[in-house]
């Protein structure tokens, strides 16, 4: 019976003390705000990392066959029969929209020489049109051209090397690999173009082919040891990698890997990442809870005289704690839409085409295996918004419960000497 | 204390004590305070500062609780009730008003006046109608969506009046109302009150300094270092000729 007058209460203390209101909400508001824009951030982050770094490695998802993934032997490989079935499922009409790229590879460890020097390398068959598609390679051209569809005996390989084994473009080199017979032979290339990531580890040690180069040296003729999968989005890697085992259920000698599998590296600089914004997001819901704290605990203070009159006049001390709550619902309440709103439009308004960190690097910045890229996009996800925007509820709806206990607890005699 | 037969009392205390502990000495406001009021009485209780009169206010209104003896509002005792009962007591039974006024700053007069009976779920036609017709009363007419700031002191106390007494409860307390008023508007406050007693009946019980307060009183109490030093009607008992 009480409730329409403690409701109309609270709606009037918000409003007729705009000011406090809107000190108070303004916390939670850019709280939220702040929130949004650093999950976006620290999303749109993470997608790059995870992009930069899937696509210069085996994607977000991997198509092998069994073992290949820990020992790398060109043994364990996918035949025809099996790479034909993988392509017919990628290219399914549910799964098509999913997959922004797909790219086969042939991939053995063996040594590049030169008249100069010989290095351990990794050498990857691949196709030179799906492949640009794909990798970032060419993202970090340096000279001469990538692969095209024709080439034959032509490399791409990464400055480093280049200049290990003192190679300009049109030089020639050997790969030596042991082929799918057991046997060590070597095959005669020439360099036709020159990248560099700033990774150490590629620019000294990766070298592309065309694969049907690797596939007739290697003696595995329309094999390959790695079906590379990127997704429209990183998050889809679990949905995707599961619908591709359901597909290939029943086809034996496959085996489908999500990135974190393929990347546990990846997957854990990714998820220490996370914990640092986790810490920060603590810090930061514990400086909004304190400000929305002292906001509501001064208004309560400083409205004592009007608490002992409604208790004169027949609230209960329940009552009058219940429109403190109610006051503070309701303001929690407006600043999550406010801050939502804030956050959206200032995110979006400001960094669609991303923040440019540049300005902090001077090199380029390696993270597990990709290279990252200074201008930051960011990414909202609907289920990270909806946890910000609960969080601040929930924090704010949790800060106006000891106001509000505060406020039930007055003794009425002594709160009407109360000076307002 | 054995009661005579006769019409229940608007508010009834038996040996009410009220002591303040504090060091070295607790103060006594209350000692051992007996009296009946009875219903539609116009009663004053004056005496100095400190005798104890918006004590007894209080513990009559169950704003505190007695540090000993009882209280009775029309029949019920209330220094033994929960705080859910004594709330209900006080929105249904009891009507307040203040030196200060103590009306709510958020709310226009209207709703101030109309507060308890939307607290206890009367419908808004039926508030505004009760609110209007007693705003008529006691000119309050074209003030009803004014703020309290907004308000001279005696409309303000006018409001508070009509607020305590807009519900008819049986009794209502009124601790020094006429302190921060001018003659002409205590004079015109105090009219007020006193139609308000004789023809809906109301209870009133004062604490005053107030002469004038004093000269309408129909039954006059003093206090002194919280007992009664002396009782003394002045005016006919209600209810008869």
């Amino acid at each position: 019976m009480k409730t329409p007058a403690l409701l109309k209460l609270a709606v009037r203390s918000i409003r007729r003390n705009a000011r406090r209101s809107a000190l108070t909400a303004a916390a939670m508001a850019l709280g939220l705000a702040l929130l949004i824009f650093s999950r976006a951030l620290a999303e749109g982050g993470h997608e790059q990392w995870i992009d930069s770094a899937v696509r210069l490695g085996t994607g977000h998802v991997a198509v092998q066959a069994p073992n290949y993934l820990e020992t790398g032997r060109i043994e364990h490989r996918l035949d025809r029969a099996r790479v034909e079935g993988i392509q017919e499922a990628l290219e399914s009409p549910d799964m098509a929209p999913l997959v922004a790229a797909w790219t086969p590879r042939l991939a053995v460890n063996g040594l590049a020489s030169s008249a100069a020097s010989a290095l351990p390398v990794r050498i990857e068959g691949v196709d030179p049109e799906r492949e640009v598609a794909f990798t970032t390679l060419l993202n970090q051209h340096q000279e001469g051209r990538y692969l095209e569809p024709g080439d034959r005996l032509h490399a791409y390989i990464g400055l480093g090397l280049a200049r290990r084994l003192e190679l300009d473009v049109g030089d020639r080199f050997v790969l030596t690999a042991q082929t799918a017979s057991g046997e060590v032979e070597g095959q005669l290339v020439r360099v036709a173009g020159i990248f560099r990531t700033g990774i150490q580890e590629m620019d000294e040690g990766l070298v592309h082919i065309p694969l049907e180069t690797a596939q007739s040296w290697l003696g595995s003729p329309g094999a390959l040891t790695t079906m590379a999968v990127v997704l429209e989005r990183a998050r889809m890697t679990d949905a995707v990698a599961e619908t591709l085992r359901e597909r290939l259920d029943g086809t034996r000698g496959i085996r489908v890997l999500g990135w974190p599998e393929a990347s546990p590296d990846l997957e854990s600089a990714v998820r220490i990442d996370d914990y640092g914004d986790y810490i920060f997001h603590a810090i930061l819901f514990a400086i909004v809870a304190l400000a929305i704290l002292n906001a509501v605990m001064m208004s309560v203070l400083s409205r004592r005289r009007e608490f002992g009159i409604l208790q004169a006049i027949g609230l209960t001390g329940p009552d009058t704690s219940f429109v403190v709550f109610l006051e503070g619902l309701f303001l929690t309440a407006a600043s999550g839409l406010v801050g939502m709103v804030l956050g959206f439009a200032f995110t979006w308004g400001f960094f669609r085409d991303g923040l440019d960190f540049s300005g902090f690097m001077e090199n380029e910045m390696e993270f597990a295996g990709g290279v990252i890229d200074p201008v930051i996009i960011p990414v909202f996800r609907f289920d990270q918004v909806l946890i910000s925007v609960l969080s601040i509820l929930i924090i704010g709806t949790l800060a106006s419960l000891y106001p509000a206990f505060r406020a039930s607890r007055l003794d009425v005699a002594e709160a009407m000497k109360f000076e307002q | 204390m054995t009661r005579q037969n006769g019409p229940t009392p608007a508010v009834r205390t038996e040996d009410l004590w009220k002591i303040y502990p504090q060091e070295p000495d607790p103060i006594e406001a209350v000692r051992g305070l007996t009296l009946e009021v009875a219903p539609g009485d116009f009663v004053t209780m004056a005496g100095p500062s400190g005798s104890g009169k918006t004590t007894v206010l209080n513990l009559m209104g169950g704003l505190t609780r007695p540090t000993q003896g009882r209280v009775w509002v029309g029949g019920e005792e209330i220094s033994a009730m929960n705080g859910r009962r004594l709330a209900r007591l006080r929105l249904e039974h009891i009507g307040f008003v203040f030196q200060a006024y103590n009306l709510l700053p958020v709310l226009t007069a209207l709703e101030n006046a109309e507060f308890t009976l939307l607290l206890r779920g009367v419908p808004a036609e039926e508030r505004h109608r009760r609110v209007r017709e007693l705003f008529a009363e006691m000119g309050l007419e074209g003030l009803e969506d004014r703020r309290p700031a907004k308000l001279s002191g005696g409309q303000q106390q006018r409001v508070a009046v009509a607020r305590a007494v807009v519900g008819e409860p049986a009794l209502v307390l009124a601790d020094e109302p006429t302190a921060n008023l001018d003659s002409a508007t205590s004079a015109a406050l105090l009219d007020i009150m006193e139609h308000l007693n004789q023809e809906h009946s109301v209870t009133f019980v004062f604490s005053t300094h107030d002469p004038r307060v004093m000269e309408r009183a129909r039954r006059l109490i003093r206090l002194v270092d919280g007992q009664i030093e002396r009782d003394e009607r002045t005016g006919p008992l209600p209810g008869s000729p």
